[in-house]
């Protein structure tokens, strides 16, 4: 593999940058909360603008409006727009439901849907995860009985992030309870405003509102929206899983808060003196900074190998492993060295950093969490990278 | 009632103050003559630990170290006017040595005295004061004709301070007090030059092996909490408790919780009325600023998505962990005390 940017990923790179600098607001720090009416807006506004450019979907065929980039490209893309914390990265449209639709939808779907996520007009969310079912995701509990030309579903799933901005779901649901536990589940797609679905907020350990509980009561879900065969649900649908896991996102946020602790250490307004533990900090510094362009090689690498046709599953779960604890060890060492003022919470009077690393080392909790847990990648790296013998 | 003095409802800690003063637990280092109990820092280490793992809103540190500090250090006539008082929960006093700069290491503070024959008028500010609310007095270091001093200071409904409380993970009211030409009589000058610096010292390492006595207790706290569920929280038809890798994180946090405990209780019995060994007291600290968070963190790895709502209660332990390590000196302070009095 390349360990620099071609000029073409150079290119696309400065011009993405720029089109961050106009769209962003200028005093920009991030992170989104999306559940702030402004910071939704700006979502949408630079989903649609990314869409204009052509880069929100850039990665998939030219036949469903995108352009064929290279999955390098893609996570050029990925790790600008996470370095920025910029809102608007449609992920579970364009690289989780998109790229299941293209090679398990039919063609009305693909013709309805993909198109939609193309241009940016629509927001999906995921209905995986059940109050009983989280790493055991193949026991979930989630009916949808035929009847006529609609399944009816009902059941809870929790833990869906963005729901209470989606306008569809795609979800997992058990459609024969009789068969063994993967072989009688199916993917469904779902309107979040269709009578009986109910969207309760969660709040979460940082203070905001990210995920949520999502009630189905007797929803009436046509059957032109099971997306591939009936009962097939689980090998559809564990497609999706495979598009989720990268650590780009978190090589992103990484890079930026080690940049935001080096600016704000150097800084004439940071009011702790490091004079006397200047080399400490210098030594720790520069470790998290290897960590973290380690983890950053390591994404691109699973990128490199999808380009050339390869299904990298056990180095994709390294390079989340590695970009969720060098990001984690990042936010640590923030904290610490803010010292006393790191235990302020966002909004107190004399708070530095505006409190964000307190918030998103909270936050952050979550990183080892969803999307297949740490002990989950140690898993698949031991049985599928290493060829470990499975219990 | 942990929740409801985090969301910023002070008075329920003055109430609950009230009923650990009635208990006694405010005179337990005050000496017998003066109304307490005269109990040893090791006696009252217990308590705080058990304090720590209920994250119990209440003042009884800075109680402890300052009533501690005053008995060894101040002029009879404020012990005997104050030390009673304190016994009876008509005083409380608590630290105010944190500087904008928010450094541990207490040499040159900005807070300036004017001293003249009879009184000190002090103006500057600290910051990160834990219970201002309810704080009568403060015990504030300042510096007088470039003299280190330690001075106790009413607070209460005093025209010249002036309060800006903080948000912190702390769950307690933490505030910023600003003194303007604050005026006490010299007698209130507990202590100055050498003197200043041992006591000083002495608040700083009593606070550290508290603040480590709390951590220690939160630690074992969220290491049942994570144990209880792991036994009843089933994945894959059985307890998540059955999975090598969870029980991986409890035996480490089992393990780190007892290792914490050994440091806490032989700082704790190596500091009375009299001496500590600040040795002991920073191994305590380094160890349960460093590994308590950890515990924390792991806990919420064990308890998945869960774990990582506002309606479950491990945030609220985490967050005491993220205040109480920094409190009296993190890690980084107490390694480099430590590796002084080892010689480097």
């Amino acid at each position: 593999m390349r360990f620099e940017y071609s000029a073409e990923e150079s290119e696309f790179h400065s011009k993405l940058s720029r089109f961050l600098d106009e769209n962003l607001p200028a005093d920009w720090h991030g992170p989104p909360d999306e559940s702030r009416d402004d910071h939704w807006q700006l979502y949408q506004d630079i989903r649609h603008g990314l869409a204009n450019n052509g880069w929100l979907v850039m990665s998939w065929p030219s036949e469903y409006g995108g352009s064929d980039a290279s999955p390098l490209m893609n996570t050029v893309f990925a790790e600008e727009m996470a370095y920025r914390r910029a809102p608007g990265h449609d992920r579970f449209g364009t690289r989780m439901i998109g790229p299941t639709l293209m090679r398990f939808g039919n063609d009305e779907q693909k013709a309805k849907y993909l198109g939609e996520i193309a241009r940016g007009e629509i927001q999906w969310c995921q209905g995986y995860s059940e109050p009983n079912s989280g790493s055991d995701l193949a026991s979930l509990q989630t009916r949808a009985v035929s009847d006529g030309d609609n399944f009816i579903v009902n059941g809870t799933k929790v833990w869906t992030t963005l729901a209470h901005r989606a306008d569809m779901m795609f979800m997992l649901v058990r459609t024969d309870p009789e068969a063994a536990p993967h072989k009688g589940i199916s993917l469904l797609l779902v309107d979040m405003h269709a009578p009986g679905v109910q969207v309760n907020p969660i709040i979460n350990m940082a203070g905001g509102h990210s995920f949520n509980q999502v009630v189905f009561d007797n929803v009436k879900v046509p059957k032109e929206n099971l997306v591939g065969e009936l009962n097939d649900g689980w090998r559809v649908g564990m497609t999706v899983l495979n598009f989720e896991r990268s650590g780009i996102d978190y090589v992103g946020w990484a890079r930026k808060a080690l940049d935001e602790l080096v600016e704000w250490v150097s800084s004439d307004e940071c009011p702790l003196d490091f004079s006397t533990q200047y080399s400490d900090v210098r030594s720790r510094i520069a470790e998290l900074d290897t960590e973290v362009k380690s983890a950053r090689f390591m994404c691109y690498d699973v990128a490199w190998r999808q380009g050339q046709g390869d299904v990298p599953i056990a180095e994709a779960s390294m390079s989340k492993l590695s970009a969720t604890e060098a990001y984690v060890a990042v936010l640590n060492y923030g904290l610490e060295l803010l010292g006393m003022y790191g235990s302020l919470e966002p909004g107190s009077e004399d708070s530095e950093l505006q409190g964000r690393f307190l918030k998103m080392r909270l936050f952050y909790t979550s990183g080892p969490i969803l999307a297949g847990t740490t002990e989950i990648q140690k898993n698949i790296i031991a049985q599928r990278g290493l060829a470990l013998p499975r219990k | 009632m942990v929740r409801n003095v985090a969301d910023g409802n002070s008075d329920a800690v003055t109430k609950l103050w009230d009923e650990a003063v009635a208990l006694g637990w405010s005179g337990f280092t005050v000496p017998e003559p003066f109304g307490g109990t005269g109990f040893s820092f090791e006696d009252l280490i217990v308590l705080i630990e058990e304090a720590g793992a209920a994250l119990a809103p209440i003042p009884i540190i800075e109680s402890a170290i300052t009533s501690s500090v005053l008995d060894k250090y101040a002029a009879d006539e404020i012990k005997s006017e104050l030390l009673p008082q304190i016994a009876t929960g008509d005083v409380l006093i608590t630290p105010a040595v944190i500087e904008r700069d928010a450094s541990w290491v207490i040499t040159t503070p900005h807070m300036a005295g004017t001293a003249s024959d009879a009184s000190v008028v002090l103006s500057g500010e600290k910051r990160f004061v834990n219970f201002a609310d309810q704080a009568t007095h403060a015990l504030v270091t300042a510096n007088i004709n470039d003299e280190l001093a330690l001075i106790l200071v009413p607070v209460w409904n005093n025209e010249g301070v002036s309060k800006t409380s903080l948000k912190s993970t702390s769950g307690v009211p933490v505030a910023n007090l600003t003194f303007n030409e604050v005026a006490v009589t010299a007698s209130n000058v507990v202590a100055i030059g050498d003197a200043a610096k041992l006591a000083i010292d002495e608040l700083v390492s009593l606070g550290a092996v508290a603040r480590a006595a709390q951590l220690a207790g939160l630690g074992r706290k969220v290491l049942e909490i994570s144990t209880e569920y792991a036994k009843s929280r089933e994945q894959f038809g059985k307890p998540i408790g059955t999975f090598q890798a969870i029980q991986h994180y409890l035996a480490e946090m089992a393990t780190t919780v007892k290792q914490v405990n050994h440091l806490v209780y032989a700082a704790a019995s190596s500091s009375s009325q009299d001496s500590y060994s600040a040795e002991y007291v920073s191994r305590a600290k380094i160890a349960a600023s460093e590994k308590i968070p950890e515990v924390c963190w792991k806990a919420h790895q064990s308890h998945g998505a869960i774990g990582f709502t506002w309606e479950h209660d491990l945030h609220l332990y985490t967050r005491r962990a993220i205040a109480w390590k920094t409190d009296y000196g993190d890690s980084t302070f107490h390694k480099h005390n430590l590796s002084r009095l080892l010689g480097l």
